[in-house]
This record gives structure tokens, C-alpha cells and sequence, in this order.
């Protein structure tokens, strides 16, 4: 099944705003300390979102289903789902630091997402895969922009570390928020990314009964699938449960979210890479 | 013309010994602005007196007061100071000078410690008190009103406010980059040197939830803990505090080491390695420096405070530049006002002539128009009005835009053939630019560029 060049060209015009929305953030950190025009590179992301939203819709509405088995759709709704996320975090406790990242992310992923679809066209879900798999593709999704969104956090933590104890007090230094909202920020996207993970999980291993009769796929991709996926769930499932018991906080607990955040990144792009452009299951 | 003038002597131009002398204690101040307001050709003035500086400014009719003006004032409200030579020390600046500096004393970027807090206020005191002893004009009251808005200005869009210049506040601002809420946590002071005991008052007043005050004279730590409604412990009891305490303000005479690894190792785990904020105020030091090394523990001694207070300085001074830009869109708001004020009475002696000129022939043929009938007489009067209107307006705007007033009114003059004593004096405005409805004149003083107008001016600021 093709793109249509409408969705290809609001993916642009959300690209487009993404990266305003990153210049915009970055000078406001390079130039100055107290923001001139605060709400610029907020519209500019508010404009690329609703643009990409607009795209994800014509995508779906063009499908008839939820679409996000292959990377160019998965990527396209992480960044989607990131963008809204900060969003909602940005009109709750206000850590602009936070968008000059998730800006940048999602200006790749959308430009990825463009690249794709001009170099592959063909690459997209081309029939229904109902109900449950639907929901896993989502909460997979989710999980993945709530473990991207923890490690962002916890780069910044291991960062306004090094600062207090180099002594460094710079202008981005002075734009980090304490290490007490990162901390607690980490937890909540790691407990989020864990139980988007977990739900997600189920739902595949519901769908792989009903279709094979079994929770493990016959095939080696499947296999493979199933064990990176249940890797990372013990990862996440450690983080949670080391903090729940107060043995890892602050710096380890940030470099236990890189490292969870890493190993379901590489999976996510491992199974992409095996299952050349579609669901590694299907 | 009225000239601006300004006279001063600051702690950049003169020893404390100076300063202190020609700062006016509160009860010479009122008498001072009396003297000076009674002083031949000043119209307005205002004295702004604090331990730092001493600002005069006036507004004078035609002639600039020479620098020996300020030094023969200062020299007669201070006799202690008639041996002392003023005018080295002495700053004189006029015009735009004189008002951008009184707006860059206001917002704070002519102090010794760039962006405090307090002169704004204590020129707005000056103002008030300068004001009851009818000192203060149109003029002073629209110099004194846009320097508070530039101040203003400047506390707002720039950050020349928001970092600390001082070693205890510098301590809190450290203490919010590591903890967010402050009504959870807990303050050890451990200690009562007077610096720790300012942090640890900076730190109650930032809300945090308990103080406890430890020393090795207990009756002295209970009289301290007592003075910040803190709790008392004793110096054995030093583990199971560290165990909850959050932040540790450490400033002990001790010669040793009170806080070492291993006993902030055993708080560490007591604690669950929650995030612990030393700081070391003490020399010799009382924290181990060992200590910064453990994790979740943040250790800062007296050059690290030092340190961030001179980089907060270093990026007010970056600042200030900002803050300048904003003083100088502000002088260019005042100069327009000051220009369309001055061209005021100038206006009017056009309009009052162009006006009889008018009258003169409107009556010349009032027999012609006494025959038309009374609308076509009507539309001959708004037609021979619009034309002067349509006529003069280019005029008004040469003149607004002048850079030379009073060369371009001499042009224009000859130009309309108008009387040397056109411009006719209007009453005086109040303080509050109001006219005054009193039979008096501006008597000798001139006219030309007057505050004393009743012209309206769009837009204008009053106090």
C-alpha cells in the first residue's frame, strides 16, 4: 500500500515545526537566562504535533485500522506520543530544559519517518491485525516514549551531578531543574514505561494463544522477539522494584534507567532490523 | 530652553571618608531640598542620599548650573565639609547624560553590587520626600516615573536579580538545585559561626521543616536554638541526625575533621543514600573532603561559595548589558515626550496667530459672506479653517521632529511673519501636570520649551 503525499506532506510541515521548536529552545538556553518570547517554541511544538496528528489520522483512516507494525509507523507515533507527553508535562510542572531533547528527537524520528516513506514507499501494515494486537503496538509505543523520556531525565540528572560536584555554573547548569524533580520524574516514566510494557506483553502473549495456541511463537524471529521483550521487562522490572525497596536512588537509579532504556531501544531496533520493515510475528 | 542637570558623587568617584560626609543624615535632607529648590533659575529638583551616593538633579530655565553650582550647594548644607575639595570627586552630566544615569542608578546598574534590591526604593523614598517640600514638577515627575518602569523592566526581562552575590544566599540557591520542596526538609547547623548562622536564617525563611542547632557548649547551642525556634542536640547524638537531616551548615572552631568518611558512610546507608547537602563554612575545615566523593553527597566549603558568587556576579555584569538596552529604549521614550512638550507652546503661538489671521479676514469679507445663505456661510468657515489646518501640518510635524527646536521656531517664525512675543505664557502646572488656575505667571523665567503649559498632550504620564 502507498503513502499518500498528503500524509508525507503534513509529516513535513510536523518536521518542519519540531525543529523551529528546537532552535527555539536552544536559544533560549545559548542567548538567554530569563526566556524573551516563552511561548514560541511551545506553539512551534503544539503546531508540529497537531500537524503529525493530523498525518497519523489519514494514516489510520487510510489503513481502516491502527497502523504501527512496521518502524516507519512505530517511529512516527513515538515521536508523536513523546511530543504529546512533554507537552502535558511542560503544562504540569514546567521543565522546559526537557523540550530542547525531545524536540530534537522527534525531529529525527519525523525525518526518518519522511526518508522511509520516500525510499520505501511499499513499507507499511497492509491488513487488519485487530484488537489485541493493536493495543500491544500502542502500549509498546507508549512504553518506549516513557523509557526515552526517563533516560532524557536521568542524562540530566548525571549531568546537574557532574556540574554541582565540578563546580560548574553555567547557563545550562542554572536551566537544569533540581535533582529532586529529575529523580522523581525518572520514577514515574520508568513506573509508567513498565506498565505500559507489562500490559503490552500481555496482550501479545493473549494474541500469540489465540493464534498459535501457544505464548512462544514456532519461529525463530518470534523466538527472538520474545526474548528481547522479556529482557527488558526484567530490566524495568528490577528498576521498579530496586527503587520500591529504596536500595537505588538518584544517580544509580538514573544510570539503571539508561541502561533499561538502551536494551529495549536496541530490541526495538533489532526485531525492526529482522523483521525487515513489517511485525517480526506476522 | 529647560535643561536637565545632574551633579553627584558615588562610591566610584569617592573614598567612604567622602561618601559619609556628604550623605545627608534624614533630618538635614527636607532642609537641603528647600535650599535647593530656592535657588535662582532651578524649577525642579531632586536629591537622592544614600550611604553610597548622592544624586542632584535639577531643572533649570535656559541656563545650565555650573559644576561649581552642586559644589557651593554641597559645601553650604554640609559645613564639615568646607575643607574638603568636592569638585575632583564631583560627576556632572546633563541633558540625556543626567537622565540616563538617574534611570541607570534606579534599576540598580550604577550600584557596587549590580542589581540590588535596594536603591529603587530608596529613590522612590527621595521622590516622595522631594515631593512634600514642592520640589518636584512635570518634569522630575516624568523622569522619576520612567526610571521606575526601566527599573522594573529590567527586574523583569532580565536576570539581573535572579543570582545571588552572597555567600549564604548563594548556599540556598545551590540547596534548590538539589532539593525541590523545601517543607520537607530538615537543617543541621552544626556550629554557630555567624556566616552559618545567616545561611541557616536564609534557609528557615526558604520554608524548610526543622533546624537543629548542635555545638559543644550546650548552653550556648540551646540560646541559639532557642533565638531560630530550632531544636537542640548534643554533639553525641551526631549520627542519628545526619541520618535525617537533609542539609549540614558546618562552621565550628574545631581543628579536626567532625564529619569524616566512615561516619557519613554509616549515615549514608542509615539514610538510604538520600541526598545530603554539606556545607563547610569553617576554617580550618570541619568536613572531610573525602566526603564529596561519597554518592548523593554534595559538599561545598567557603572558596566553592565564593566561587558561584563570583560567576552569579560575572553573569549579572553579562546582564547589565541587556539592562542597558532597556535604559536606552526608555531615554528614547523620554527624549520623544521631552520633544513634543517642548514644541507645545510653540504650537500654540502658531495656531493663536494663523487663528487672528483668520478672524482679521473672515471679517474683511464678512459683508460677501453676511449674503450667503447660512450654509454655504458655514462651508466657506470649515473650508477656510481645514485649508490653514491642511496647511500647518506639515509645520507641526518639522517641528516634532526637529532636532533644533529653536533653530527650526526661528525659521518658522520668519517664515509666518510672526511676532517676537508670539509665544504667550500659560499658567504653571502642578506636580501632578495639572493647570494651576492662580493669577501668577512664570514671571522672568522663559517660556520657550516650558513646563508651563496647558497644552494637552496625548498620551502623557502624570504621577
Amino acid at each position: 500500500m502507498t503513502i499518500s503525499p498528503l500524509e508525507i506532506l503534513l509529516m513535513e510541515m510536523a518536521s518542519g515545526f519540531y525543529l523551529g521548536a528546537f532552535l527555539l529552545y536552544l536559544a533560549e538556553i545559548l542567548l538567554t537566562r530569563i526566556p524573551r518570547i516563552p511561548w514560541a517554541p511551545l506553539t512551534a511544538g503544539i503546531g508540529g504535533v497537531l500537524f503529525q496528528s493530523l498525518a497519523i489520522f489519514i494514516r489510520f483512516g487510510f489503513q481502516g485500522h491502527v497502523a504501527l507494525l512496521s518502524l516507519r509507523e512505530a517511529l512516527s507515533f513515538f515521536s508523536w506520543s513523546l511530543v504529546l507527553t512533554f507537552l502535558y508535562l511542560e503544562h504540569q510542572t514546567k521543565v522546559r530544559i526537557l523540550g530542547l531533547f525531545i524536540f530534537a528527537i522527534a525531529f529525527l524520528s519525523t525525518l526518518m519517518v519522511i526518508g522511509i516513506s520516500f525510499h520505501s514507499p511499499m513499507f507499511s501494515s497492509q491488513q487488519s491485525i485487530g484488537l489485541l494486537l493493536s493495543a500491544h503496538t500502542i502500549l509498546i509505543d507508549l512504553g518506549l516514549a516513557s523509557a526515552s523520556l526517563a533516560f532524557i531525565v536521568s542524562l540530566l540528572y548525571i549531568l546537574l551531578d557532574m556540574f554541582l560536584r565540578k563546580k560548574i555554573f553555567n547557563r545550562f547548569f542554572s536551566r537544569i531543574p533540581s535533582l529532586e524533580t529529575l529523580d522523581r520524574l525518572n520514577t514515574n516514566f520508568s513506573g509508567l514505561g513498565f506498565v505500559f510494557l507489562t500490559i503490552g506483553l500481555i496482550f501479545a502473549i493473549i494474541w500469540s494463544w489465540e493464534k498459535f495456541g501457544r505464548a512462544l511463537p514456532y519461529d525463530s524471529r518470534g523466538r527472538l522477539a520474545f526474548i528481547g521483550a522479556i529482557l527488558v521487562w526484567f530490566a524495568y522490572m528490577a528498576i521498579v522494584l530496586l527503587r520500591w525497596r529504596r536500595r537505588f536512588l538518584g544517580k544509580q537509579a538514573a544510570y539503571l534507567s539508561i541502561a533499561g532504556f538502551l536494551i529495549f531501544a536496541a530490541t526495538m531496533l533489532a526485531l525492526a532490523f529482522f523483521s525487515q520493515g513489517t511485525h517480526f510475528i506476522l | 530652553m529647560i535643561k536637565i542637570t545632574l551633579a553627584g558623587v558615588n562610591h566610584k568617584t569617592a573614598p567612604v571618608e567622602i561618601r559619609e560626609k556628604i550623605a545627608y543624615p534624614k533630618e538635614h535632607f527636607a532642609p537641603a531640598v528647600k535650599a535647593l529648590a530656592k535657588e535662582e533659575n532651578v524649577l525642579e529638583c531632586l536629591i537622592v542620599s544614600t550611604c553610597n551616593r548622592v544624586e542632584i538633579l535639577t531643572i533649570t530655565s535656559n541656563l545650565y548650573p555650573e559644576p561649581e553650582f552642586f559644589t557651593r550647594f554641597l559645601a553650604k548644607t554640609h559645613p564639615s565639609l568646607s575643607s574638603v575639595p568636592i569638585r575632583p570627586h564631583l560627576y556632572y552630566k546633563v541633558d540625556v547624560e543626567a537622565v540616563e544615569h538617574l534611570f541607570e542608578v534606579t534599576a540598580s546598574l550604577d550600584s557596587m553590587i549590580i542589581g540590588e534590591p535596594q536603591i529603587t526604593g530608596q529613590v522612590k523614598e527621595a521622590f516622595e520626600q522631594c515631593r512634600k517640600e514642592e520640589a518636584i514638577g512635570p518634569y522630575i515627575n516624568q523622569i522619576f516615573q520612567r526610571a521606575v518602569s526601566t527599573a522594573k523592566r529590567v527586574r523583569s526581562e532580565t536576570a539581573i536579580s535572579h543570582l545571588p552575590v552572597s555567600i549564604s544566599y548563594a548556599a540556598c540557591q545551590l540547596a534548590r538545585k538539589i532539593f525541590q520542596e523545601m517543607s520537607n526538609k530538615s537543617v543541621l547547623l552544626l556550629g554557630g559561626g555567624e556566616m552559618a548562622q545567616l545561611t541557616a536564617r536564609h534557609m528557615k525563611k526558604m520554608g524548610v521543616c526543622s533546624l537543629t542547632v548542635m555545638t559543644r557548649d550546650p548552653v550556648k547551642g540551646k540560646a541559639l536554638a532557642e533565638e531560630y525556634g530550632a531544636s537542640y542536640a548534643p554533639m553525641t547524638a551526631l549520627g542519628d541526625t545526619l541520618a535525617v537531616a537533609d542539609m549540614v551548615i558546618c562552621s565550628t572552631g574545631a581543628d579536626t575533621y567532625l564529619l569524616t568518611v566512615p561516619i557519613m558512610e554509616a549515615a549514608m546507608e542509615k539514610r538510604g543514600y538520600r541526598p545530603l547537602f554539606l556545607i563547610d563554612i569553617a576554617v580550618p575545615r570541619n568536613i572531610d573532603p573525602e566526603i564529596s566523593r561519597l554518592s548523593n553527597t554534595f559538599l561545598y566549603n567557603i572558596d566553592d561559595l565564593k566561587s558561584v558568587v563570583e560567576s552569579n556576579q560575572k553573569e549579572r555584569e553579562m546582564e547589565a548589558f541587556a539592562a542597558r538596552e532597556i535604559v536606552r529604549q526608555e531615554i528614547a521614550q523620554f527624549q520623544k515626550w521631552r520633544a513634543d512638550r517642548s514644541t507645545v507652546p510653540l504650537i500654540q503661538a502658531l495656531r493663536q496667530h494663523t487663528e487672528k489671521i483668520h478672524q482679521t479676514e473672515v471679517e474683511r469679507f464678512s459683508r460677501t459672506l453676511d449674503a450667503l445663505p447660512e450654509d454655504a456661510r458655514k462651508q466657506v468657515l470649515i473650508l477656510t479653517q481645514s485649508l490653514i489646518n491642511k496647511m500647518l501640518h506639515p509645520t507641526y510635524q518639522t517641528l516634532r521632529n526637529s532636532s533644533n527646536i529653536e533653530e527650526s521656531w526661528e525659521w518658522i517664525s520668519r517664515i509666518y511673519g510672526l511676532p517676537p512675543d508670539a509665544i504667550v505664557s500659560a499658567p504653571p502646572l502642578d506636580s501632578q501636570g495639572i493647570p494651576q488656575q492662580s493669577e501668577s505667571s512664570s514671571g522672568d523665567k522663559s517660556v520657550l520649551d516650558s513646563p508651563y503649559s496647558n497644552f494637552p498632550i496625548p498620551g502623557e504620564q502624570s504621577c
